[in-house]
């Protein structure tokens, strides 16, 4: 059984008529943690949101190439017209440079995921809300204010929130871009350690511009520059 | 001009802009209570009839405010109720889903519904009263009814246009937050971006709201008379505040008459500020029964 749990061929992309990314060919293994890198500009964020078609709520924007994702132990085609996309995106989730919690208690957040997917059973809602916070070691730091606003957490706190509330659809990869660039040192490690404990369940992908980052929690690093893989 | 002084001159320019607006609106309240708070009283709404009889509806009033007031409370209350929904669902329509050309074209005409005079939107409501007259019923004319609607018509452009800002003003993350967790498109914009932009939807409410208290061209074209009592039904006429105050400020007889104006206009401000209350609550409310609610 091959260990590739994405593949891409052929991608080209671009905004508003301009080139983002052209030709990129390259596969991700399952399991392990990839940090994307190369400068400002050169389709990084771009290429994470080709993963989960996120980029198709930009206006302007065209998309060609191959897209595959292992899902549910099946290569997929992400494109494929028999893709739900509301499937796609709870099991390749995705988490923002700046923490994003939306305004509403903390347990809300997290089973806000669980509302959309209609889940509406109290009792393994709140279950899953307090795995999901486990797993992003935050749940010993909020359970006793689980009902206090979101937004009354440190930046570090709410980033491990966004991605436990990413984690509680039980995704099978996970997209971030940028996860630590507007946090302190502190509240880095505290994400890198996560994203480390979590690589054994999840294929992580991660945007990130800190080499001594890279260095610490990658398995690979993949190289851009001016909108293809250079390295990696 | 150096730019010390430009930037000088454009702070002082600035400053004394803000201050003559202040000025002018105590100048204009002042005036207003100089005038009318003498006359301020029970009477000036009810006239002669015990306040709770009339409020209860068991007896008329004729020498007071207070058909006009419940005049002009329900004439806004069902113009904002019909201007609402079709404001919110256009708005959301030209944020969200309406392509590059039909937003353009949309625009275009939203923008000129906003450019017409309010008379223009009253003939339009007289027009349609007399066609439903001849082609529906002989009992449909100029009414409550044909006044809300179109009165909403005029004001429709105010809660479109700040739907669709605040739409479009919510930040790239905040968009895509549920989409990326598995929210279809219509579950994002009831979800995240309708309450997120609540307190600029809100705005364009409220604006909405004191639009419809103070309009008087199109009501006089619509439906309202000197003296109709409290409206029976949708399709009665019926006596509202604005058009008190300009009947009585153009035709009155003695002071005591134009001072009762004067105690109107106080009235309809307070009113209109009764209004913007409720609409802040109903903000408040609403934000809180989206997010906060266990």
């Amino acid at each position: 059984m091959s260990n590739t749990k994405i593949r891409v061929e052929n991608l080209y992309f671009s905004y508003r008529g301009r080139s983002v990314l052209r030709d990129v060919s390259v596969g991700f293994a399952r399991n392990a943690i990839t940090a994307l890198t190369g400068p400002s500009g050169v389709g990084k964020s771009t290429f994470l949101t080709t993963l989960n078609r996120l980029w198709e709520s930009t206006r302007d924007a065209t998309m060609q190439g191959r897209v595959e994702i292992e899902l549910q132990g099946r290569m997929r085609d992400v494109y494929d017209r028999g893709m739900p996309l509301t499937e796609l995106r709870k099991k390749v989730a995705m988490v923002f440079q700046a923490p994003n919690p939306l305004p509403m208690s903390i347990a809300k957040n997290i089973a806000f995921p669980l509302k959309l997917a209609g889940e509406r059973h109290r009792t393994v809602v709140a279950g899953r809300v307090e795995q999901a916070l486990r797993m992003a070691n935050l749940w010993h730091e909020v359970k006793d204010r689980l009902q206090d606003d979101a937004r009354t957490l440190s930046g570090g706190q709410q980033q491990r929130l966004c991605i436990a509330r990413a984690l509680v659809l039980e995704p099978e990869v996970l997209l971030l871009d940028e996860p630590t660039s507007s946090l302190d040192p502190a509240a880095t490690d505290a994400v890198e350690e996560l994203l480390t404990g979590l690589k054994e369940r999840l294929t992580i992908l991660v945007v990130s511009h800190y080499l001594e980052q890279v260095v610490r929690i990658s398995d690979r690093v993949v190289r851009f520059a001016d909108g293809t893989i250079v390295a990696g | 001009m150096k730019p010390c002084l430009l930037e000088r001159t454009t702070v002082l320019f600035a400053w004394a802009a803000g201050l003559l607006l202040t000025a002018a609106v105590a100048v204009l309240f002042g005036y207003l209570f100089m005038h009318g708070l003498e006359v301020l009283n029970l009477p000036l709404i009810f006239g002669k009839t015990p306040p709770w009889r009339a409020l209860l509806l068991q007896e008329r009033v004729f020498e007071g405010l207070f058909p006009a007031l419940a005049g002009t409370f329900m004439l806004v209350l069902l113009a904002i109720c019909w201007a609402i929904p079709v404001g919110l669902a256009t708005g959301v329509y030209l944020s969200e889903y309406a392509g590059p050309r039909v937003r353009r074209v949309l625009d275009a005409l939203f923008d000129v519904l906003a450019g017409v005079p309010s008379i223009v939107v009253g003939l339009f409501g007289f027009a349609l009263a007399v066609f439903l007259h001849r082609h529906f019923s002989e009992r449909i004319g100029p009414c409550l009814l044909i006044s809300s609607l179109a009165l909403s018509i005029l004001v429709l452009p105010y809660i479109i246009r700040t739907t669709q800002a605040s739409l479009e003003g919510l930040p790239r993350e905040i968009r895509l937050t549920a989409i990326a967790l598995g929210a279809t498109k219509l579950q994002n914009i009831i979800l995240v971006l309708l309450p997120k932009s609540l307190a600029g939807v809100m705005s364009g409410i409220i604006l909405a709201i004191g639009r419809c208290a103070e309009d008087t061209a199109v009501i006089m074209l619509t439906g309202v008379v000197a003296s109709a009592g409290l409206p029976k039904s949708l399709l009665s006429q019926y006596e509202a505040l604005p058009f008190y105050i300009f009947y009585i400020s153009s035709q009155y007889t003695s002071p005591e008459e134009l001072q009762q104006g004067y105690g109107a206009a106080i009235i309809l401000l307070l009113l209109c500020a009764l209004l913007l209350l409720a609409a802040y609550g109903i903000r408040k409310g609403l934000t809180h029964l989206v997010f906060y609610r266990p």
